[in-house]
């Protein structure tokens, strides 16, 4: 059975996500009475992920994997694939269940310039020096070019399942998504609303040049569930199981206890406001490409402003996130 | 002490990294390259598959690793041009212990991608490159996935010390003119129990008509006390001892995790296991070409040490090193001096009998 995780990343969740597929194939034939197939998973991210990380724990899990679960080291091989899921990752056949979290609304960086020029794009109101650096707003792009762009994307991650064995091949994905087809920025992306208010802080002061801002585009993109399922049904080789979504706050399931930080760490953690706590998760997300353009001297000033305005927003409401989660199966 | 969590190569990029001090053993697979891709070829001739399976084991990490993918890939397209038919998939296993630096070679991939595209029709065959972590002596693979198997300056590490050998091999971390009869006969055991465990999974792993092209150091005599391969170990063996930082305890207990089989111990495991058949086993000597480095010696050292680092400072601690490999490069070029030192390296390539 070919397994495969897209945009894999490192650290706990990686291996927690695997330890969850294969517990429910195990319990699965347990139930069915037939012997666990051999399982190939493979763990894809782009090249510049820590796949060393993973790595290491990899004698653990299998010991793990032989003590709870009786799969020896001809039942499970696991390996890693550096490379970016837009385009082709697997050979044919070869996999029946694809699974993909928190990934899929990062685009590739190439969409971006194709449609983004960097002439860039600012606020519509621009009396109130407004910045934008996502794409959020249809009526500032056309409405092809943000279709074009999630269907590209979607097909082409389909190329990939096009490759799985024919039926019964199934695709799970979670995505950060919107709450409606209008592209409201409130529940959706307002994490990025309030980095441009940071960075707009910062160029104010001459900390931050203008020019860099309008510059940047985050290579970013929440689609609503319609979005989603049109471009599905456009591609065509998959059918819908279930295609939902849900809230989740900003800081949800972010109590001391939860994290896996040590002694010390923890007391700095404790340390920390609430919106400073989520500034540094989002900074281990987006550090390495806000620095790539706007340099490494300015992160921690910058990701500092970024936690007050978090805070700020904490005050005022009760700060969402949409995920979406989508279940396809390849007919 | 666990070897998986411990030994690997130097990783990075840096000065002192295997990428940057691993000439020596470019210069050792490139001399018999042409046998290599011969197997290659002739493997893919008898099998004709349409996905080919091909692993490097202790691909290691820097530019040796992914100037290897691109010899063997090329070999196969050259090879489907000759019968007029098109290339197959390729799948690249590559394996290495989970301590080996798999980022390094990760962040290399879309450029060897690149030059594997470049002027062929289409981009060129599809090619999927993966990297396996774990150890070569058990199953790495699912059965009968691969048509080739390459492994180049790793299967004379062993897959731990010998049990008992740290309590009696002192002042020695080899076996030397000082070692105890035991020691060698327990790096034989080790070496047995290795190469038969290496063998057997990889039996299940290849096809039947499948190729091992492996590279290894090796011995030319019964003797293991001789101005070989071993005699490299004796000489960081006095490097160690001349520092007169080290316990001596903690020097008596240090042996290396390392085995030099002779041509006939080998064909002998090949025999016992039986799924194999030996196509060729030779024995060369590298030429003792300082390359970019001031001298031999300084190059023996720098390789030896981006080899060696993980396990000494798992010992010692870092603290000596840079002092400890100053002395044994001089060591080195002292001995060259008086006498000459040959450095044995094995080819052996083995057909899977069907």
């Amino acid at each position: 059975m070919g397994i495969a995780d897209l945009g894999c990343s490192s650290g706990p969740n990686t291996l927690m996500v695997l330890s969850k597929i294969i517990n429910t194939i195990h319990a699965t034939c347990y139930e069915m009475g037939t012997p666990l197939p051999e399982l190939r998973v493979s763990l894809n991210d782009l090249p510049g992920n820590d796949f060393n990380d993973i790595f290491m724990s990899l004698p653990g899990f299998y010991d793990m994997l032989g003590k709870e679960k009786g799969i020896g080291a001809e039942g499970c091989f696991i390996s890693g694939v550096a490379g970016s899921f837009y385009g082709r990752l697997f050979p044919r056949k070869s996999l029946h269940f694809v699974h993909s979290s928190s990934s899929l609304h990062w685009l590739s960086q190439e969409v971006l310039r194709h449609q983004f020029p960097s002439s860039g794009h600012k606020g519509r109101n621009t009396s109130e020096q407004r910045k934008d650096i996502h794409i959020k707003d249809k009526p500032i792009f056309s409405s092809e070019s943000i279709s074009l762009s999630i269907s590209e994307r979607y097909f082409l991650i389909s190329e990939i399942a096009g490759g799985g064995d024919g039926g019964g091949w199934a695709d799970g994905a979670v995505v950060h998504g919107r709450s409606s087809p209008e592209g409201s920025a409130e529940m959706g992306s307002h994490q990025w609303e309030l980095l441009a208010q940071a960075l707009m802080s910062m160029a104010l002061e001459g900390l931050v040049q203008e020019e860099r801002i309008d510059s940047f585009n985050a290579p970013y993109y929440a689609p609503s569930a319609e979005e989603v399922r049109n471009v599905i049904e456009e591609e065509g080789s998959t059918i819908i199981n279930h295609l939902e979504s849900f809230e989740i706050g900003w800081d949800e399931g972010f109590s001391i206890d939860n994290s896996a930080c040590v002694r010390h760490d923890c007391d700095e953690l404790e340390k920390l406001s609430r919106g400073q706590r989520v500034a540094k998760s989002y900074k281990a997300v987006i550090e390495s490409m806000v620095e790539s353009h706007f340099g490494k001297g300015i992160m921690d000033e910058l990701f500092f402003r970024y936690g007050e305005l978090i805070d700020d927003y904490f005050n005022k409401t009760r700060a969402k996130h949409i995920n979406l989660v989508i279940s396809v199966t390849k007919i | 002490m666990d070897i998986e969590k411990v030994f690997h190569m130097k990783g990075g990029l840096g000065d002192t990294s295997y990428s940057k001090n691993s000439s020596l053993q470019k210069r050792a697979a490139d001399k018999v390259k042409h046998i290599t891709i011969e197997t290659m070829e002739e493997m893919f001739l008898a099998t004709r598959p349409k996905s080919l399976g091909i692993a490097d084991l202790g691909c290691s990490s820097g530019p040796n690793t992914l100037s290897n993918i691109k010899q063997l890939v090329d070999a196969v397209e050259n090879a489907s041009r000759s019968i007029a038919q098109p290339p197959p998939e390729f799948r690249v296993y590559l394996n290495d212990l989970p301590t080996n630096d798999f980022n390094t070679i990760f962040q290399a991939l879309p450029d060897l991608y690149r030059e594997l595209k470049k002027g062929k029709n289409h981009g060129g065959p599809p090619i999927y490159i993966a990297g396996y972590p774990g150890t070569f002596y058990g199953r790495l693979f699912p059965d009968d996935c691969l048509h080739f198997i390459y492994s180049s300056n790793s299967l004379h590490w062993l897959s731990r010390v010998p049990p008992g050998v740290s309590n009696i091999n002192k002042k020695s971390i080899y076996i030397s003119e000082r070692s105890p009869a035991q020691v060698s006969q327990a790096y034989l055991k080790q070496f047995q129990e290795d190469f038969s465990l290496f063998l057997k999974s990889r039996s299940q792993e290849l096809v039947g008509g499948g190729r091992m092209v492996l590279i290894l150091l090796g011995r030319s005599g019964p003797s293991h006390v001789d101005r070989g391969n071993s005699f490299f170990w004796e000489i960081l063996y006095q490097s160690l001892a001349t520092l007169g930082e080290i316990e001596e305890e903690k020097l008596d207990s240090y042996d290396v995790h390392f085995y030099a089989p002779s041509k006939e111990e080998l064909e002998d495991e090949v025999r016992k296991e039986g799924s194999f058949k030996v196509e060729k086993v030779e024995m060369f000597e590298m030429e003792k070409d300082a390359g970019n480095y001031p001298s031999y010696g300084m190059a023996v050292a720098k390789t030896v040490r981006s080899i060696q680092e993980s396990m000494i400072a798992h010992h010692f601690g870092e603290a000596i090193l840079d002092k400890v490999f100053d002395i044994y490069g001089r060591l080195v070029d002292q001995e060259l001096a008086k006498d000459d030192i040959k450095s044995i390296t094995t080819l052996l390539v083995l057909t899977k009998l069907l």
